[in-house]
């Protein structure tokens, strides 16, 4: 299966020579207009951005639709650490999503950067020219020093799509479980397996959400976290998050494997590395009424959803899209963005990302939430300018707007921008200035 | 819960030890030149070496933190004599280490200053701390406690590569 994807992602890159490009959106009537876009005309626009700041650059240039994809190429995909000429395809692609579902103009942006203070710098340096930074396949821990320390620096949203974009997704796909098996989040026993990037950042949104950490349990290789694991004082000083997080779970004091983990337990969230056997029937069996089974490992989910299903959980989610509620980071980011850029955010709060969670829960549930439908498809086009909206609102409401914006205003523009994006490659394709490829998707 | 500091006996010997081994470890992370004995040596070197502290009260001061029968941080410290200087005697704190959760409330501070008042009984007038000269965390709490670097201890192996 993936070897067929494998073999047509080769042949088509090198056919088109890469996934995006750079087109003009004004019109150019002769050479004569480049007076006006260029020298001498740009001379104006650039003294007036020079007396009206930083500020002034969102309004004249195309800064206010503009992020980078930035990244070190330290742990791509499942590939690890390829470096950044390797990860560009990833963050071309990553670009493509951003246009063609959020109308973003991203631009891939792999650096030769060898540690944090580097990575860091990278991300200050390039901030004049964009109107948000996402941080994109940075290996953990540095990921997380990275992101914070760029948060606190910058003026324009970082996000680092691997925490966030997945965590938020995950909450979105929870919300919706929890009602329909009629618990409490303040309730419940929550297992995250994997104490990656994104489950780590899962962990903080679902206690901000209003999770019990004293009723989560994290596992990792080396079994259940907890405040007296050996390796405590090496998390305390290689990652500071993890160290948190051991200190604030598990207040039953759990100790041992996943199997000890998921004892009584009502929602599993893996996070790990592919199975299938990562998690095993016998212990889903072993948890709490009702099972909520998140499985998110890629490409093969830690267990296979019908074997959850067989030892009794109720709902299950993957990664995958041949399966039913794919968690999938892809529901989000390009809204999130898409919402923060036309507030001029000044930074994604975790309240926004939250927001963009319940937004998406919110419209699964309008249109009936079951087993196997606790969170939009991709196809369901209409979810990205409603995420958009309330992310927007929420950074007004939370006074990090720089362009205040009403739910209903911002519904309106994302509906517009998104569409026109899908409209404008639609139509370049229909012209024939984007060739049309034959066979393969079948 | 409360937390009771006290002088350690040899009643505190298993938990008191596998605190001081924790400490090793993490003083292990700072620099290659403090690797570790493997660890049945080390256990059994820590012991000899923890034990003679406790049973001579002059020369060692061993203080506990303990939290209803459980040890959740120790302080060791030498009384040595300052040939050349003044004040005479020194408190010389080499061991201080305290569980991670029981970090970030005081607790590190309220044993110093215990540890201070015990030292200055046995006649040191001074405490001198030492820790890997990477453990930023230990210049932090140090200077937070008003305590100053005083000597650099640098360190190469003799033979160079």
């Amino acid at each position: 299966m993936a070897e067929k994807w494998y073999e047509l992602a080769l042949r088509l890159s090198k056919f088109y020579g890469g996934k995006i490009m750079v087109v003009p959106k004004v019109p150019i009537r002769g050479l004569k207009d480049f007076a006006i876009w260029y020298t001498p005309g740009v001379a104006a626009v650039s003294e007036k951005i020079k007396e009206g700041g930083a500020d002034a650059s969102f309004e004249y240039t195309w800064r206010w639709n503009s992020v980078a994809v930035l990244t070190d190429g330290s742990r791509v995909l499942g590939l690890g650490n390829v470096g950044p000429e390797a990860s560009l395809p990833v963050m071309e692609g990553k670009a493509l999503i951003f246009k063609y579902l959020g109308g973003v103009d991203a631009v891939p942006l792999p650096v030769r950067a060898m540690d944090v203070d580097e990575m860091v710098n990278a991300g200050k340096m390039v901030e004049p020219a964009f109107g948000g930074i996402n941080l994109e396949d940075i290996e953990s821990p540095k990921c997380f020093h990275v992101l914070e320390r760029l948060r606190e620096a910058l003026q324009i949203p970082v996000w680092h799509d691997d925490q966030q974009g997945t965590a938020t997704a995950t909450l979105a796909g929870l919300i919706n479980a929890l009602k329909i098996v009629g618990k409490n989040i303040r309730d419940v026993g929550i297992v995250l397996v994997g104490v990656g990037a994104s489950n780590i950042r899962t962990a903080y949104m679902l206690i901000k959400y209003g999770a019990d950490p004293r009723n989560m349990v994290l596992v990792d290789s080396a079994g259940i976290l907890h405040a007296e694991r050996e390796d405590l004082d090496k998390l305390m000083l290689e990652h500071p998050w993890k160290y948190d997080l051991a200190l604030k779970t598990n207040g039953e004091r759990k100790r041992g494997g996943i199997r000890e983990a998921l004892n009584g337990a009502d929602v599993l969230i893996a996070a790990s590395r592919p199975g299938p056997g990562i998690i095993r029937k016998e212990w889903i069996a072993n948890m709490n009424k009702d099972p909520i089974v998140f499985a998110l490992a890629n490409p093969v989910p830690e267990i296979w959803p019908w074997e959850a299903k067989e030892a009794g959980a109720r709902i299950v989610a993957t990664g995958r899209s041949d399966f039913p509620n794919q968690i999938n980071n892809s529901l989000v980011f390009p809204a999130v963005f898409r919402g923060a850029l036309d507030a001029r955010a000044r930074a994604i709060t975790d309240e926004m990302t939250i927001a963009a969670a319940e937004e998406l829960a919110n419209y699964a549930e309008e249109r009936g939430i079951r087993e196997d439908y606790i969170i939009p498809t991709m196809e369901e086009w209409d979810v990205f300018p409603r995420e958009a909206a309330a992310v927007a609102a929420k950074a007004t409401e939370q006074g990090v707007a720089r362009r205040p914006l009403t739910y209903k205003e911002e519904l309106r523009n994302a509906t517009e921008l998104i569409s026109l994006s899908l409209n404008m490659l639609r139509s370049l394709v229909e012209g024939g200035f984007i060739k049309m490829f034959n066979g393969g998707i079948d | 819960m409360s937390v009771n500091i006290r002088e350690a006996t040899m009643d505190d010997m298993p938990q008191l030890l596998d605190l001081v081994l924790r400490l090793k470890r993490l003083n292990a992370e700072f620099d290659p030149l403090l690797k570790t004995l493997p660890d049945d040596e080390l256990r059994k070197v820590a012991e000899e070496y923890i034990k003679t502290a406790i049973e001579d009260r002059a020369r060692y001061l061993v203080l506990v933190a303990d939290a209803d029968g459980k040890i959740v941080g120790v302080l060791k410290a030498d009384v040595r004599n300052r040939i050349f200087y003044v004040p005479r005697k020194e408190g010389y704190i080499i061991e201080f280490y305290v569980m991670p959760e029981y970090r970030r409330r005081g607790l590190g501070r309220t044993m110093i200053d215990e540890a201070a008042r015990l030292l200055r009984e046995r006649g040191a007038d001074v405490i001198v701390a030492e820790f890997p000269a990477l453990n930023q965390i230990a210049v932090n709490f140090y200077s937070k406690a008003d305590f100053r670097p005083l000597l650099y201890i640098y360190a190469r192996e003799s033979q160079q590569p």
